[in-house]
């Protein structure tokens, strides 16, 4: 084992700090260097780690797997405003990425999670001749609505304690989540199983039990103290307020965006889900996903697939079905990529 | 001549948005679902100008069986202009637009669009982000300039040509409370070449514009005088000078001035199509008296190759000699038949 190895860190796995679109970015990298890239995009609040068995996985199928730490996480830096976390500032970033490690190859597969999915799927709209093909894990396409503001939206729908309302004021919840213990707030995210919508009530907002022991209640198999200690020890060094200012610049986004109002997704998707995940549990996501309206806005939406007893962090929980459902897609895109140069 | 125009307002994007329209004549069955079905021309003007730079090309192209559409772009004119300076990006300018096509046209449907000065940035930005609304492009005066990590425009323009180069001289000079700054919020900034431009009088500013003919930039020293009697070029009327000096001294030169004030935030934001071809047909004309034609680069840029490069399909390059910035107002018949030649071929 090498002698400065980083807590967490997996052997074999490269790490290096790339200049793109501004600032410095932190990825962690594997796999032959002339293999088919994968690009893997984390969530809130999470970091390239939680690829830690897809990076391995594909890697060892002959994919070169690229996981950064995006703007605002991790070891990537974290500019100050929130007008700064626009999902063109987030593209801008992939795109200078794709430049740096991609090489010759004229496009990459695409795989996103949780906030990591809703830029894949911006990545899509602005760049679709870059991307073969998108998993995407957890959250569908939201087409724009020209008439309502995303946040307005949600309250209306959902009420003011509801997640994202209650994470735009600026240092608020940075604030509930330091009374809470951060350690705690991350475990239950990780591991919980609530059914959405997710509601924070103001007072006792993370639902953390107050009992001091309930660190000796046990984690889950897929999701260790080592794992734990992770991300704990990276979000105490940045915070919270990178992963927050995404949320807080939905409505800028909104009004950006307005160019692609009608827009389809033109590039093959395949969508994975767990059936306990919030997402996938928040009233109207179901009724999208099946009920006809996903496949209109995204016409090449070649599979959805519902993963039994898993919740929202489904890579983490179902590693090597998330790994094989992967590489089984972009295999069938690649053959037939193949099978046309006949 | 018949310079009868419709105009009506459309709600877009937010904004209240006046657009001049003049279609072929209804034919004596009144058949008007017949005009809805024909190729329309969507015509974005430029700066300091408005939707009536386009009068020559709209009368000449609805007789010859177009649907011809010129809007006010937002912050000009009619149109209304927020009160945010950072509502002006190229995002979203474009996204009026494809709220305006949406609206007019019909969700999904693609037009022909031509652009002049700012109106042909915002047209290199509209291919780029929705080629898929596009039919072709006919476009004048400014090529397209592709994203530059290291080019910031603002500064740029400064180092190059110093601070009296108009560019310059049209930014926000505003003060951030670092507080603010740090919660993202930008203070009502304000610019000071309004009030020089007050000074100076609304129709002398636009007539040293309209009338520009120097090959060089635009220089812009404070406290310079205008008092230089100006004399009007044969392709512009006192009408004309009228009807531009009613609008401006109406609403005021902000909005169009805010458009200058966000190149470093599109800039910023167009990170995200760096390196992305303009993949709509394109034909592009300017005159050989054009200050745009004489910026250093500019003319290897368009016959050397590398404007191709950047825009695969562009069909046809056409350089009009002894014309100047306002080519379509200078030749509006030459120019005319330009587009109509071009988009008879799709």
């Amino acid at each position: 084992m090498p002698p400065n190895k980083k807590k967490g860190e997996m052997e074999g796995i490269d790490h290096r700090m790339v200049k793109v679109n501004g600032i410095t970015m932190h990825i962690a990298e594997k796999g032959p260097k002339e293999g088919p890239l994968v690009l893997l995009l984390h969530g809130f609040p999470d970091l390239w780690y939680t690829w830690r068995h897809q990076i391995i996985g594909l890697s060892s199928l002959g994919y070169r797997a690229v996981a950064p730490d995006l703007r605002g996480y991790g070891d990537t830096q974290s500019p100050e405003s929130f007008s700064e976390y626009t999902c063109l500032n987030m593209v801008g970033d992939l795109v200078a990425l794709l430049d740096s490690v991609a090489g010759d190859r004229e496009t990459v597969f695409l795989v996103g999670h949780d906030w990591g999915a809703i830029i894949g799927w911006f990545l899509c709209l602005f760049r679709p001749e870059k991307i073969k093909g998108f998993i995407c894990l957890s959250v569908p396409y939201k087409p724009r609505n020209p008439k309502v503001k995303p946040v307005e939206g949600f309250k209306a729908v959902f009420g003011d304690d509801y997640y994202i309302c209650r994470f735009q004021e600026p240092g608020k919840i940075e604030e509930e989540i330091a009374c809470a213990d951060p350690r705690r707030v991350l475990r239950n995210i990780f591991t919980g199983r609530k059914l959405g919508p997710t509601i924070l009530p103001k007072d006792n907002p993370f639902g953390a039990n107050p009992n001091p022991n309930s660190e000796n209640i046990e984690l889950p198999k897929w999701f260790s103290e080592e794992d734990l200690d992770f991300y704990t020890s990276k979000f105490d060094k940045t915070g919270f307020t990178g992963g927050l200012n995404y949320y807080r610049a939905m409505d800028l986004n909104w009004e950006l965006t307005a160019p692609w109002t009608g827009a389809k997704i033109q590039v093959p998707v395949k969508f994975i889900t767990g059936d306990f995940d919030m997402v996938y549990t928040t009233p109207g996501i179901k009724e999208y996903i099946h009920g006809g309206g996903f496949a209109a806005d995204v016409p090449n939406l070649q599979e959805v697939v519902v993963i039994e007893d898993a919740g929202h962090f489904v890579n983490q929980e179902k590693p090597q079905e998330v790994t094989a459902h992967i590489n089984d897609f972009f295999k069938k895109l690649q053959d037939k990529d193949n099978n046309k140069s006949f | 001549m018949d310079l009868t125009f419709d105009h009506r307002f459309v709600k877009v994007n937010g904004i209240n948005m006046h657009i001049a329209e003049k279609s072929p004549s209804v034919a004596g069955n009144g058949n008007f679902d017949g005009v809805l079905r024909r190729p329309v021309i969507l015509f974005l003007h430029g700066f300091p100008e408005l939707w009536y730079t386009w009068r020559h090309q709209m009368v000449t192209l609805s007789s010859l069986g177009y649907r011809t559409i010129a809007p006010d772009l937002r912050g000009y004119g009619d149109t209304e202009a927020p009160e945010s300076v950072d509502a002006y990006t190229s995002l979203h300018v474009v996204g009026d637009l494809i709220g305006l096509i949406d609206a007019v046209v019909g969700e999904r449907e693609k037009v022909f669009v031509v652009g002049h000065d700012w109106g042909a940035i915002i047209a290199w930005h509209l291919c780029l982000l929705r080629p898929d609304r596009v039919k072709a492009l006919v476009n004048m005066s400014v090529v397209f300039d592709p994203w530059n990590p290291k080019r910031k425009p603002i500064s740029s323009f400064r180092s190059f040509y110093g601070d009296d180069y108009y560019i310059c001289r049209f930014q926000r000079v505003g003060l951030f409370d670092s507080h603010q700054k740090k919660m993202g919020f930008t203070l009502q900034e304000y610019g000071e070449i309004e009030a020089e431009f007050a000074k100076v009088g609304t129709e002398r500013v636009l007539l040293e514009l309209l009338t520009y003919r120097n090959p060089g930039p635009i220089l812009l020293p404070k406290g310079k005088r205008y008092d230089d009697p100006v004399s009007l070029p044969s392709w512009l009327t006192e009408y004309d000078v009228k009807y531009y000096v009613s609008k401006y001294e109406k609403n005021g030169f902000t909005g169009p001035l805010n458009y200058y004030r966000n190149m470093d935030r599109t800039w910023e934001l167009m990170g995200s199509l760096s390196n992305a071809q303009v993949k709509v047909p394109v034909k592009f004309i300017i005159g050989d008296q054009d200050l745009t034609y004489h910026i250093p680069g500019t003319k290897k840029y368009i016959h050397e190759g590398r404007f191709k490069s950047h825009v695969p399909l562009l069909d046809e390059v056409v350089v009009l000699k002894g014309v100047g910035h306002f080519l379509h107002e200078e030749r509006p018949d030459e120019i005319s038949k330009h587009i109509h030649d071009y988009f008879l071929t799709f």
